[in-house]
């Protein structure tokens, strides 16, 4: 627990090596960018687009510079979010899904499916039902007075086999060949919808969120420590750890509602930071952002160009993600807690 | 790519030769006269693999042993006069060779299915089975039936069923040749051999007059939205392809191999620039919706206004049902107007289900 004891040290961003990791995640975020603007169906070139040829255009602003950001942003949402859970349950497996949100989020999508018409109306369905199941979740450990942080957990668990049960229902009254494929389609997750008609509350609000995570980075590493020591800092701490889950969870509903459930960025961009870094820190934050972000562009990048039709992004990101953790683990075993 | 068509040439030569091999003699096997003696000696008659014809149809002599599609030798011992069908192409099979008085059960959610209110409403109280993937033994013993008719995907229930001591035959109607070969099967396990073969011929009849009068026309690009999801499309090897094709038109996802639907983008839509957009019969989307999407602005089909549903009024024409291929005969109707001129059509239409479903289409559409 020592490389995560809160201390002056770890509450900046200072380490050089840190500083040079999140430079080098920036330049290949930055390279993926480029290709994932021009990586697609619709054969784009550079005279198309300076020629000013409408079609070239559109199809480059409202269909590939939106996909690319979701990507990017998105994916840099998930991994800072993925920090933030890691950090404030202290616990190297939390995800979203530990408070039933990416259930949430699938159980209102599929009620979106059912019973509104349109995928702007199923994202708004998918993120409404992650709001009420992160709703639910905080609620019910509220009710536990202790602020323990076990008690969120469990709640979150529950949460998580309630929606489970809920999505279980739809799928049953679903129809067979229509609605119960949307369903399954869009829990695999992909970005192959995303246009620019559709993704700027989200974006803006996934953002946003970010941001705000970023100012409170201090007390998000605050909040890993023992809750005794913690408060001893003068941190609050149960309103604190509400406060900032509320924040994350809000980053990773705008995103998964845009693109269904996309799996292992969260864990794993965290993790693979940490793993470089050896540190907890504001630039470990900042650079699991980054794995994120890398993770889920390079993986859309393959999803829309491995085969004819689209694939599931969660295929390429587990692909993707999982040797880059095992190397990580087998080569930084030592250093890391 | 390279294996599925050496699988299809293997398969094309194994229909050769079996073909070759039952020839004539076999489907003469399949009339009413040749087992008259063999019957007394317990011999019972083995299906021909050939699709029925007016030419060959005939009354079934029971008891008779026939190879439904899931390969399994099946002898129906009598003409079965209870029949449960758990799937909405077989039991839309049941109403056209004219067995809907004969129906005991039907699949969950009959309600869903037109067709049936139109020429079976009796189906709406019937009692439930289960659904094309999964069937409730329980109820399905319950009716007591003669036969039961389940499709393919339920093979798994064969055991559980054959020991309550049930007759099932699978159905596998997932292409025109498929649907030809399951509605030959019904035909002789239910003896509705005529029957069986007027509607093949129908279906028959049709594709040929498409092929004569779309022979040398410019053939238009199409894309088909999918049922769930605009983005989801048809490959090559999908059924409402080969409808594409036969109405003359040309699927632009013909490149994707897959055999179900796939996923693709705007951007992949846009490139291949369709002429003409067709929206699967069920679709959870409409028209208007395509035709007032942003981001499809400057694809051909949506600046000229072709964008159009393939009518689900009485069943789902872009599904292998007894009248898939009106399908066909609509599309050809939109994209070949002077080929094939309205009128032409809704007479086609008409026909069809007049003489095997007992209602007027152009009365309900």
């Amino acid at each position: 627990m020592n490389s995560i004891r809160p201390s002056m040290a770890l509450l900046t961003v200072r380490s050089h090596k840190t500083a040079l990791l999140c430079t080098a995640g920036m330049a290949l975020l930055i390279v993926l960018a480029v290709v994932s603007l021009f990586t697609g169906k619709y054969p784009l070139t550079w005279q198309g687009l300076a020629g000013g040829d409408g079609m070239q255009l559109r199809v480059f602003y409202t269909l590939r510079l939106s996909r690319t950001a979701v990507g990017l942003i998105g994916g840099f949402a998930l991994g800072a979010a993925g920090f933030v859970y890691q950090t404030v349950f202290r616990n190297p497996l939390a995800s979203p899904d530990v408070i039933g949100v990416t259930s949430g989020a699938s159980a209102g999508a599929a009620a979106g499916i059912l019973f509104l018409s349109g995928a702007a109306a199923v994202t708004a369905a998918s993120f409404a039902g992650a709001l009420a199941a992160m709703g639910l979740a905080l609620a019910l450990s509220a009710l536990d007075q202790s602020g323990k942080q076990a008690t969120i957990v469990l709640a979150g668990i529950a949460v998580h086999s309630l929606a489970q049960t809920a999505l279980m229902c739809l799928k049953l009254t679903a129809d067979p060949e229509r609605e119960l494929a949307s369903i399954e389609y869009w829990i695999m997750g992909s970005l192959n919808g995303i246009s620019g008609y559709s993704i700027g509350g989200n974006l803006l609000l996934c953002a946003v969120c970010v941001a705000v995570l970023f100012l409170l980075h201090r007390q998000v590493v605050l909040l890993s420590a023992e809750e005794g020591e913690a408060r001893m800092l003068g941190v609050s701490v149960g309103k604190l750890r509400l406060a900032v889950l509320l924040v994350a969870t809000l980053a990773v509903s705008a995103v998964v509602s845009l693109t269904g459930l996309i799996s292992f960025v969260g864990l794993l961009a965290p993790h693979g930071a940490r793993l470089l870094t050896r540190r907890n820190d504001a630039g470990t934050m900042l650079l699991g952002g980054i794995l994120g972000g890398v993770l889920l562009t390079g993986a859309d990048i393959l999803a829309r160009s491995v085969a004819a039709t689209e694939l599931p992004v969660s295929i390429f990101t587990s692909l993707l993600g999982a040797p880059f953790l095992i190397v990580l683990i087998v080569r930084g075993r030592k250093g890391y807690e | 790519m390279h294996i599925n068509r050496l699988l299809s040439l293997l398969l094309a030569g194994a229909v050769v030769l079996s073909l070759a091999a039952c020839g004539s003699p076999a489907a003469g096997t399949a009339t009413a006269g040749a087992p008259a003696s063999s019957s007394q000696q317990e011999q019972p008659l083995l299906l021909a693999d050939d699709p029925l014809t007016p030419e060959t149809a005939a009354a079934t002599t029971y008891p008779v042993i026939v190879t439904d599609q899931a390969g399994r030798k099946v002898t129906v011992s009598s003409e079965p006069r209870r029949l449960v069908s758990s799937y909405y192409i077989s039991t839309s099979m049941l109403i056209a060779l004219g067995l809907q008085d004969r129906v005991v059960g039907v699949e969950n959610q009959p309600e869903k299915r037109p067709i049936y209110a139109l020429s079976a409403p009796e189906f709406l109280e019937l009692a439930s089975i289960g659904t094309a993937k999964e069937i409730d033994l329980e109820a399905c013993a319950a009716l007591k039936p003669d036969l039961v008719v389940l499709p393919l995907k339920l093979l798994d229930s064969a055991e559980s069923l054959e020991a309550l001591g049930l007759t099932v035959l699978y159905v596998n109607p997932e292409n025109q040749q498929l649907l030809e070969e399951a509605l030959t099967l019904l035909g002789v396990a239910t003896n509705t051999q005529a029957r069986a073969a007027d509607l093949i011929a129908f279906s028959d009849a049709q594709a040929d007059r498409l092929a004569d009068v779309l022979a040398g026309v410019a053939k238009p690009k199409v894309y088909l939205g999918g049922n769930s999801d605009f983005l989801n499309t048809a490959g090559a090897a999908m059924y409402q392809s080969d409808l594409i094709t036969m109405a003359g038109g040309i699927n632009v996802a013909a490149e994707i191999t897959d055999t179900y639907w796939v996923q693709t983008s705007y951007e992949q839509v846009l490139a291949w620039d369709p002429e003409y957009i067709i929206l699967a019969s069920d679709a959870t989307y409409t028209v208007a919706d395509v035709l007032a999407d942003p981001n499809l602005e400057g694809c051909t089909a949506i600046e000229t206004g072709h964008v159009y549903q393939i009518p689900g009024n009485a069943e789902a024409w872009d599904s292998p049902v007894p009248g898939g291929i009106l399908g066909a005969v609509w599309l050809a109707g939109i994209l070949h107007p002077e080929q094939c001129p309205a009128d032409e059509t809704a007479e086609v239409i008409d026909e069809f289900y007049q003489t095997f479903y007992g209602f007027t289409y152009s009365e309900i559409a």
